[in-house]
């Protein structure tokens, strides 16, 4: 009887023996990587443009119209840079009346358009006049497709400006608000 | 003198208070920490989690707002698809309100569900951080989320194992032929 057991016993240390570093082998490391703790930060020199009152179907453009606000890269790692506009708000009842933001540049009855132009970009944009509209789809601020340019390193800066053209028609005496977002991410 | 009126009232009806910023200026500064995750081998069925750094720079407390979207997909590093799923991704905090010139950690946490089809994927997610504002223009920091899910496991021939059962089996049939053997034996 003390054989058998004994045979059992050995038996069983002999499977663990050679399986056990063999099923470790299945058994994956989950690793979470942070890049040197890598910083994004970029700021605006400006956000608000104080426009006042406006006239229907009329372009305003922001003073100085291409080196109105200031981008820079703060962190510590080069950045791609987009920009996204929204629809225009009524302040006192947002849900009441609304401004369509284009989906061009172009305008409309309640629909008013954005165009941004960086300084130095003079044939960008679909009139190849640097201007290109501000939509509500995030695209491409700085670097582009097409051009030549390259992401923006720390402490680079973009200047900028930004031009509105209001609806062909629109309700009087609303005081209107709407953002646009410039957002960045890790080249 | 009613032309004059008529004018003013014409006037009146074109115009309108666009952007009025009657709030006061508020600069937006702020940073996070790391630009770019990396998670490697996460096992479908399986959670893992990290935390991200938010420096709020400016002189007064905001409030930033987390989300998680899809980058555009030219704008996805090579041989990464879309992460098939955002609400996989979960803030431990979707908003947080941080002092001025104070960091906040928020932990975020990746659960990929235990499907046979999410093995061996390369995704990539954006992870939005938003200073809320009612400025005309806003700033949003995008950080890098790459995840790996582990490999399907391989069928493979695991000789240990195999030499191991074999033994087992050899031992325990000698053992039994051995115990009714001498069991069977008359004294």
């Amino acid at each position: 009887m003390k054989t058998v057991i004994t045979s059992i016993v050995t038996a069983v240390i002999l499977v663990l023996v050679f399986s056990l570093p063999a099923l470790a082998q299945d058994s994956a490391t989950v690793t979470i990587t942070m890049t040197g703790l890598s910083e994004i930060s970029i700021s605006l020199d400006k956000t608000q443009w104080p426009l006042g009152t406006a006239a229907s179907d009329t372009e305003y453009d922001t003073s100085p119209p291409i080196e109105w606000c200031t981008l820079t890269v703060e962190g510590n790692c080069n950045v791609n840079t987009f920009i996204v506009g929204d629809d225009a708000e009524w302040v006192t009842e947002p849900s009441a009346y609304k401004w369509t933001l284009s989906s061009d540049g172009t305008n409309g009855e309640h629909i008013y358009g954005l165009w941004f132009r960086i300084s130095g970009d003079t044939t960008r944009g679909p009139l190849g006049d640097g201007y290109v509209p501000v939509t509500k789809t995030q695209s491409e601020f700085w670097p582009y497709s097409g051009g030549s340019s390259s992401s923006l390193a720390p402490g680079n800066t973009k200047q900028f400006g930004l031009r509105l053209l209001t609806p062909t028609y629109f309700i009087s005496g609303r005081q209107m608000q709407t953002q646009i977002t410039i957002s960045a991410v890790a080249a | 003198m009613a032309g004059r009126t008529t004018l003013a009232g014409l006037i009146t009806v074109l115009l309108v208070i666009f952007l009025p910023s009657l709030a006061t200026a508020q600069d937006i500064n702020f940073s996070v920490i790391p630009a770019v995750v990396k998670i490697d081998n996460l096992p479908p069925g399986e959670t893992t989690e990290f935390q991200l750094l938010i420096h709020n720079k400016d002189e007064t407390a905001h409030d930033f707002v987390l989300t998680a979207v899809p980058p555009p997909e030219e704008e996805r590093e090579e041989g990464r698809a879309e992460f098939p799923d955002p609400s996989w991704i979960d803030f431990s905090s979707p908003e947080v309100h941080i002092a001025a010139n104070a960091t906040a950690n928020v932990t975020v946490t990746v659960a990929i569900p235990q499907e046979a089809r999410w093995t061996g994927n390369d995704w990539e997610i954006w992870l939005g951080v938003a200073a809320e504002s009612s400025d005309l223009l806003g700033i949003k920091l995008f950080v890098r989320l790459l995840v790996s899910t582990d490999s399907p496991p391989k069928a493979k021939f695991n000789a240990g194992l195999f030499a191991g059962i074999a033994v087992l089996v050899v031992l325990l049939a000698y053992s039994g032929y051995y115990y009714f053997r001498h069991k069977a034996k008359p004294q």
